[in-house]
């Protein structure tokens, strides 16, 4: 019983001290903030036309042998030189410093934004945004689970190549040339011949709106198609077009519904466009129009131009759309594959389905490799369906009937396994969080 | 730039080292590019903008997955706007006297700091006489009370101005006001000139303690790699066409493309971010400190 007493008075004992010492440390952090805003308060200057006194810092102890004496009656020269000696003691030293980081944190392995496979070529090409370049692999290459990656068998990359958060992808299915869509920078788009290699000139280039995203073509009429993040609009292009040439058509205004537009595909057997959308929306002109909206598909006709509203928009929570990214069209089955990139997962939606629909199959799970995937492409020639994921330094390949949680068939990987994507792109700034002793990067 | 996120590291990672938590999807209504972020210390939370639709977003300092925003300023009311090309780009908060403060290229809206929903500026600087051009970034010393603003190649100032130093379009400066300005005010002083090498600023830090001001100088925006690069010192009380009083530089800082800059005071650092490089960088850099 005085045992028990004892460890109670113990714990009271405790509880108080803890009190006493919660008390006093938010004492200190209170008066630690009373003395910030007072000196703030006391350092802050009202202008009034006349000298103010603003502080008062003792001067150090001086030897007087340090000052020398002028006498009262000395000439004019002598006092400007001394005040002259004074003001050059007053300049301010400015200094250039080339010194090395102590600490790096980067991504040392490509990042693979988008993916396209020339099937002439049976080759892929993966757009690697961390390390700004396109690498080109066989399309048959599986990297073990025991090797550390695959090499690619070409590297396209280079100050001259102009690719720089390149983000969109296209093969011509004849002439196996790449065009290769940058978002950033350089607002240009860049084309190569097949089988180009190493840091060298595009064989044409066509400036493109600022945070252009997505590519699609349409072959038959020889057009290009982008979509542009924001102000968000799809330009189409002549195929061929270079330098400034203006585009064909424009989509763009309140009535479109495009938000934030990231991936275009097109249906070119029945005429549809499909825009996939991540939601944030304002008009620039107008100060505080901004709005969220949830993530989208919008759907156009083909040829559509100006502010012309969508005919159909895959929207809602039975849809999964998690900032939906690259798609592509399989016209003959009528399926359209969505990279859903903070899902994790490919979804495919049916080309005529409207409104808060399911997805009518939908890859994902950890047994299928997917992480952050942003590119997709249809390859109907092997019945093939890949996907280019931002968050694992893969590319992963499923069939086209893939659904549910199911392994890759194979899957090209640029990095150790256990070497994680680091993700950062384009970050422009930085903050330090003092608390946690962390950095934090947006991109 | 395919995926928006912050990524969150130890400070003392290095290279391909795991984030120890992500932010990201739909939930946190991030878009990219954010040119901006901030961490309040007082009050353990975080702020970035989303320039696409002209908002201000709050979180819980340790937000981690698709987590929400705790607050969010946007609507008519804010005069939240941006540029075609820029959006809504950057800010500061004041953690002392409670306010969140935003460049919109032609005035400086501050927001209380809890500021939630369509709320209305509390204070605007905006007008001829404060020579905001082209301001897109700004810092706050809450302790000596000013706030130092970017302009840019639009300001005003004359090529003849003796604080143009000459030069012509296509250079950029620093505007310094008072904490409390409001209304078309002047600036209290302004750096601009050759000696500055500003091209243009992006992020843009105060260091109180020591009256200092530091801004990431990323050369131009249409350069892979342009030259001159750097991250700069000046001190608040700087004026006129004047050289940082430190400037880190050079091939061995590694620098590209420096965009962003944060300080670390405990430890002495200097903390970079360079969109070239996709990269973080920390300088040990105990002059300033």
């Amino acid at each position: 019983m005085r045992i028990a007493s004892r460890g109670r008075s113990h714990i009271i004992g405790g509880m108080i001290l803890g009190l006493v010492s919660l008390a006093g440390w938010f004492i200190a952090i209170q008066s630690e903030r009373l003395d910030v805003r007072e000196a703030s308060e006391a350092a802050f200057r009202a202008p009034s036309g006349e000298a103010q006194l603003i502080g008062v810092e003792l001067l150090p102890e001086m030897d007087p042998m340090m000052c020398e004496w002028v006498p009262a009656s000395a000439s004019g020269p002598a006092l400007f030189a001394q005040e002259q000696s004074g003001s050059a003691a007053d300049a301010v030293e400015r200094v250039e410093i080339e010194r090395e980081p102590v600490r790096v944190i980067r991504d040392t392995y490509s990042t693979y934004s988008a993916i396209a496979v020339d099937l002439n070529s049976d080759e892929v090409y993966m757009q690697d945004e961390n390390l700004f370049g396109v690498k080109i692999f066989n399309r048959l290459d599986n990297t073990p689970a025991s090797a550390a990656f695959t090499e690619p068998k070409r590297v396209l990359g280079g100050l001259d190549t102009k690719l720089e958060f390149n983000c969109g992808l296209y093969i011509d299915p004849v002439s196996g040339d790449m065009y290769s869509v940058n978002n950033d920078t350089v607002d240009t788009m860049v084309v190569f011949p097949r089988g180009a290699e190493g840091n060298l000139d595009p064989m044409r280039e066509l400036h493109t709106p600022h945070r252009t995203y997505g590519i699609a073509v349409d072959e038959a009429a020889q057009e290009l198609y982008l979509a542009v993040q924001y102000p968000p609009e799809v330009v189409v292009y002549r195929k061929q077009a270079a330098g400034d040439e203006e585009p064909l058509r424009r989509l763009t205004g309140p009535s479109t519904q495009l938000e934030d537009a990231h991936g275009i595909a097109l249906d070119t057997k029945n005429g549809w466009m499909f825009v996939s959308n991540h939601g944030s929306d304002s008009d620039y002109r107008q100060a505080g129009s901004g709005q969220f909206h949830p993530p989208s598909i919008t759907v156009y006709p083909m040829k559509a131009d100006g502010n012309a509203a969508p005919v159909r928009i895959i929207e809602g929570p039975k849809t999964r759309l998690n900032w939906p990214a690259a798609m592509a069209v399989d016209s003959e089955r009528g399926e359209l594959y969505v990279a859903n990139d903070s899902d994790d997962s490919i979804v495919v939606f049916g080309v005529t389905d409207n409104g808060d629909v399911a997805p009518r199959r939908m890859i994902r799970g950890p047994s299928t490799g997917l992480r952050n995937p942003t590119g997709v492409f249809v390859d109907t020639k092997n019945h093939e369906l890949w996907a280019s994921n931002m968050g694992n330094h893969r590319a992963t390949v499923y069939s086209l009937d893939a659904d549910g949680n199911v392994p890759p068939l194979r899957t090209i990987r640029s990095a150790p396994a256990d070497k994680p994507a680091l993700a950062i792109g384009n970050p422009g700034a930085v903050a330090y969080d003092s608390k946690r002793d962390e950095i934090l990067v947006p991109n | 730039m395919a995926h928006p996120q912050i990524a969150v590291f130890a400070r003392l990672a290095k290279e391909n080292s795991q984030p120890t938590r992500l932010i990201a999807g739909q939930k946190t209504l991030l878009s990219r590019t954010m040119h901006d972020i901030r961490y309040d210390a007082i009050h353990d939370e975080f702020m970035v903008t989303n320039p696409f639709a002209q908002a201000i977003m709050v979180y819980r300092g340790g937000a981690h997955g698709e987590e929400a925003p705790i607050r969010v300023i946007m609507g008519p009311n804010t005069q939240i706007s941006g540029s075609a090309y820029a959006g809504v780009d950057r800010l500061d908060v004041d953690p002392i006297h409670d306010e969140i403060l935003v460049p919109t290229g032609t005035s400086i809206l501050v927001f209380p700091r809890t500021a939630n929903g369509d709320v209305a500026p509390i204070r605007i600087i905006k007008g001829p006489e404060t020579m905001l051009r082209g301001a897109q970034t700004l810092a706050v010393d809450p302790v000596n009370n000013v706030i130092v603003s970017s302009f840019g190649s639009s300001s005003r100032l004359d090529p003849g101005d003796p604080r143009a130093g000459g030069l012509t379009a296509g250079t950029g400066g620093l505007l310094i006001f008072n904490r409390t300005d409001n209304g078309n005010v002047k600036p209290q002083r302004v750096i601009y000139g050759d000696r500055t090498g500003i091209v243009r600023i992006n992020q843009l830090q105060t260091y109180p303690p020591k009256s200092l001001l530091v801004a990431a100088m990323p050369g131009a925006g249409n350069e892979q790699e342009p030259e001159g690069v750097f991250v700069g010192v000046w001190s608040i009380h700087d004026d006129g066409n004047v050289a940082p009083k430190w400037k880190i530089h050079g091939p061995a800082s590694l620098m590209k493309k420096p965009r962003g800059v944060t300080l670390n005071p405990k430890n002495k650092e200097v903390i970079v971010s360079d969109m070239r490089l996709n990269a973080v960088l920390t300088f040990y850099f105990p002059e300033m400190f």
